[in-house]
């Protein structure tokens, strides 16, 4: 007998989580629905509990209420609620569901539905118990790009080493070593006699042997170098010297061709051709000595995005990476500054304001910057020189693409270059008299890292603002007020993006309604307790455990960041591919069934946590 | 009115076949009571039922695929769909092949009637039967058990198509031609799509209309089997 339910096997095979299924399941599990029609304006399911059953929405609409009937999800064709389908447990125990249109209905028996997670590990991630872990598998299972794995095992070694091999004689002394390795700035040198290999002398080796033994500068070379070091050939494969390394513990490993000395190969041009150049653009920056020459640098900040995309880092990192390029240039403009209007006359920290501060940055972003300089600056007399300093350095970030920020939080800005006394007074003014929208426009200075400069000036800066937040209810209440100004969507319906109240929009905005309300959550809850921390990530994991927010919520909230900046950047990659600006407006089209769910999910933590801090402060 | 009214007191009728008839699936059928018209539809079992055929004269066409599935307690139970193709004595008209898609060659790997009608009257046993336009079905059912066992086919029918009939009159609107099709008909009741023209496809399909049908019911009682069945 034959069983001719494919109108309903194919319409379960392209909505997720069914499409995790392998076939002899999807087949048998058409037999395994019941249908019910729910008529508009009646709940689902009308009797038991909501939880007996996978509700499956074949046509029509359903929305999903909370406890105080505010609006969970509005659901469509092919979304699903009821038995495990929401992750949050507790949150969601009381949801039912209400046909906002005639509706059809597949619904699967709860013990199907666990039948089908025991049999098929892909399907249950999906009804996995917690958001979090979900979120963590789906970076990791979601078909990356194994692509640099595999060029690691294909390149030959040859085409990672770019320049002739440094050598020098083994009659050498140990400062003539050291000299030509500063010259050739290289952190180790062969030492050959007549072509043929005798030793190596790494940065290392001169600090542990020499200078820490406190050795002759003028005894040989020989008598501190590591003899017959361990070699690889050039047709040798990269993986192979990066076991090398790893076994013998090296960072350096000589290249050969038979007897031939060939090159060095280095642990960074094993990393390098990881995550393509970013310590190479970095290393290119401070050679610089024109804007006109970092323009080029920065320009490949895109392709850098995009590398990273593909080597399969995580969000985290791939901000650091970026953020690294910035804060070189950044600096390198800084010292140009120093050269051409001499040294500074009073000590002074440049410091990053905003993503830049948090190592957040993705493909270009605004500058937020600000001077902090020492209390015995005179404005009449030193005020030029940083006034001058600033403009250099801000026009030079603007030609490289960091546009001037449009709300003037830069150096260049009078008010923002202001000696550690004024800086206090702000925060003073802030912290103790906060008001709605100046907290709004200043909290890009609440997250403050030093670029160059005194650092002293900004640690004693940022122990005077954390003394003061920290468990400062009155000042973390309008903070909280704040976090709660950028609402993640409920959700997505049909082709829409659910907005609060029910609204629909196009497409949607990954850097507001995503990202900046974590980063705010995270903010008040490193301000409250009073930590250094001021990367997203760093804070979460301070902060777990501190009170405000408990480890689980904070592993949550730490999940959803990197599943949504994934997205971003894989976003921007995308967009960078297609030779179109990068940018953080999503549409729904973009996401798959698996990456709408999850970042569903996503938008539900937050939200959660929302409300917490909401209630917590705010009523 | 028709043939419906002939059904009248279905019960009595077959009380008197089930006196008649020498063992075979048909007087299986008839062994188990009817559901009671004046039963809740709720506590009734509905077998939602189509037939492709060769055509529309129930004389001279044949069946070639039984689609079926049950309705019980407001819900389509999909474990139940059950979807058979019957061998036909002839050659396929062309006509019907290009309508149903069904082949000579496969229609030759199907089972004969005679083997496939106990099953289908084993799943209609105690139940309601459900088809859009249920007289085809009826009347081709009631003749496969004439040629088959030499008494014809009786019990409760409920038809979507009359449903919807009333659904028309009572809200005083005229009805257009192509309005009363299965397909136009579920689209009013915010129906998926299906491809018409597998029976079960079109069991399901009229299945899932009469559970609208019910569902948008305006009385307030909720309705006995004597209310959607077609006894007119």
């Amino acid at each position: 007998m034959e069983i001719e339910l494919l109108e309903i096997r194919d319409f379960l095979a392209v909505h997720h989580p069914f499409d995790q299924l392998s076939d002899p399941f999807l087949t048998m599990l058409p037999e395994k629905l019941e249908i019910r029609y729910f008529r508009r304006n009646t709940s689902i399911p009308d009797s038991g509990s909501v939880n007996n059953y996978l509700y499956i929405v074949r046509s029509g609409a359903v929305e999903l209420l909370g406890k105080e009937n505010e609006l969970l999800a509005r659901l469509s064709e092919g979304d699903v609620f009821g038995y495990r389908a929401s992750h949050r447990e507790t949150q969601e125990k009381q949801r039912r569901g209400t046909a906002i249109e005639d509706t059809l209905v597949y619904q699967l028996s709860a013990s199907d539905v666990d039948h089908l997670c025991d049999k098929n590990p892909q399907f249950a991630y999906f009804f996995g118990p917690a958001g979090s872990d979900l979120l963590k598998d789906v970076m990791t299972s979601s078909g990356q790009d194994p692509k640099t794995q595999v060029s690691l095992m294909t390149t030959p070694i040859k085409d990672l080493i770019n320049r002739q091999p440094i050598t020098i004689s083994p009659s050498s002394t140990i400062r003539e070593t050291a000299l030509k390795m500063s010259e050739e700035r290289v952190s180790s040198i062969l030492v050959c006699a007549e072509g043929q290999l005798a030793g190596i002398v790494t940065d290392r080796d001169l600090r542990n042997r020499v200078v820490a033994e406190g050795l002759d500068y003028d005894i040989p070379i020989t008598e501190i170098m590591t003899f017959n070091p361990t070699t690889v050939d050039e047709s040798d494969f990269a993986f192979e010297a990066q076991l090398k390394m790893a076994r013998k513990n090296v960072h350096h490993l000589p290249v050969v061709r038979g007897d031939k000395i060939m090159g060095m190969l280095t642990v960074t041009d094993i990393t390098k051709h990881d995550t393509t150049s970013a310590v190479y653009l970095v290393n290119d920056i401070y050679k610089m000595d024109t804007v006109e020459q970092m323009q080029r640098i920065s320009a490949k900040v895109p392709q850098l995005l995009q590398s990273l995309a593909s080597a399969d880092a995580t969000a985290n990192s791939a901000g650091h990476v970026i953020t690294a390029i910035t804060d070189a240039i950044t600096n390198r403009l800084l010292q140009l500054a120093e050269e051409k209007l001499g040294p500074p006359p009073v000590a002074y920290a440049w410091l990053a304001a905003g993503s830049q501060a948090r190592n957040e940055q993705t493909a270009k972003s605004d500058q937020d910057n600000c001077l902090l300089i020492d209390d015995s600056y005179d404005p009449s007399t030193h005020g030029q020189y940083f006034q001058d300093m600033s403009r250099l350095v801000c026009d030079g970030l603007d030609a490289c693409g960091y546009i001037y920020c449009p709300g003037e939080m830069m150096a260049t800005t009078d008010k923002w270059r202001q000696p550690l006394q004024t800086w206090k007074h702000y925060f003073n003014r802030w912290i103790d008299q906060p008001e709605p929208m100046a907290l709004m426009l200043t909290c890009v200075f609440f997250d403050l890292r030093c670029v160059h400069g005194n650092i002293n000036l900004f640690r004693e800066l940022r122990e005077y603002v954390l003394r003061k937040t920290r468990g400062n209810r009155i000042f973390l209440a309008h903070m909280v007020g704040n976090a709660l100004t950028h609402q993640p969507p409920l959700g997505f319906f049909r082709n829409f993006v659910l907005i609060k109240g029910g609204e629909h929009d196009q497409t949607f905005d990954l850097k507001h309604t995503g990202i900046i309300p974590i980063v705010d959550l995270a903010r008040v809850y490193a301000l409250a307790a009073g930590s250094e921390a001021v990367n997203t990530q760093d804070r979460l994991a301070e902060v777990a455990e501190g009170g405000e927010v408990t480890a689980d919520s904070a592993r949550d909230l730490s999940d959803a960041l990197e599943f949504i900046c994934f997205l971003r950047i894989e976003h921007q990659a995308r967009q960078i591919r297609n030779d179109q600006q990068p940018d953080n407006f999503m549409s729904p089209d973009d996401l798959s069934h698996f990456e709408r769910n999850h970042l569903k999910d996503a938008f539900s933590v937050v939200r959660t946590m929302q409300n917490v801090l909401s209630q917590r402060y705010t009523r | 009115m028709s043939i419906w009214k002939y059904l009248f007191n279905i019960e009595e009728r077959r009380n008197w076949w089930l006196r008649k008839m020498p063992d075979c699936p048909l007087r299986d059928y008839y062994e188990v009571p009817f559901p009671m018209l004046d039963t809740d539809w709720r506590q009734v079992d509905y077998l939602a039922l189509d037939f492709e055929t060769t055509g529309l004269d129930e004389e001279k066409d044949e069946i070639l695929s039984l689609g079926y599935t049950t309705i019980r307690g407001h819900t389509l139970n999909l474990g139940d769909a059950t979807h058979i193709l019957a061998k036909p004595s002839g050659a396929l008209p062309e006509a019907s092949v290009i309508v149903h898609g069904i082949m000579d060659d496969q229609a030759a790997s199907a089972q004969s009637l005679e083997e496939a009608l106990p099953d289908l009257l084993y799943s209609l046993a105690g139940k309601a039967m459900l088809a859009h336009h249920a007289a085809i079905e009826y009347h081709f059912l009631s003749n496969a058990c004439k040629r088959v066992y030499g008494y014809p086919f009786v019990g409760p029918v409920v038809d979507t198509l009359a449903l919807e009939v009333r659904v028309f009159r009572n809200s005083n609107r005229s009805i257009r031609s192509g309005d009363l099709r299965l397909a136009a008909a579920r689209d009013r009741y915010n129906l998926p799509r299906y491809p018409a023209h597998n029976a079960l496809t079109d069991a399901l399909a009229a299945g899932e209309l009469f559970l609208a049908q019910v569902a948008h019911r305006r009385s307030k009682r909720s309705p006995t089997l004597r209310d959607v069945t077609v006894v007119s």
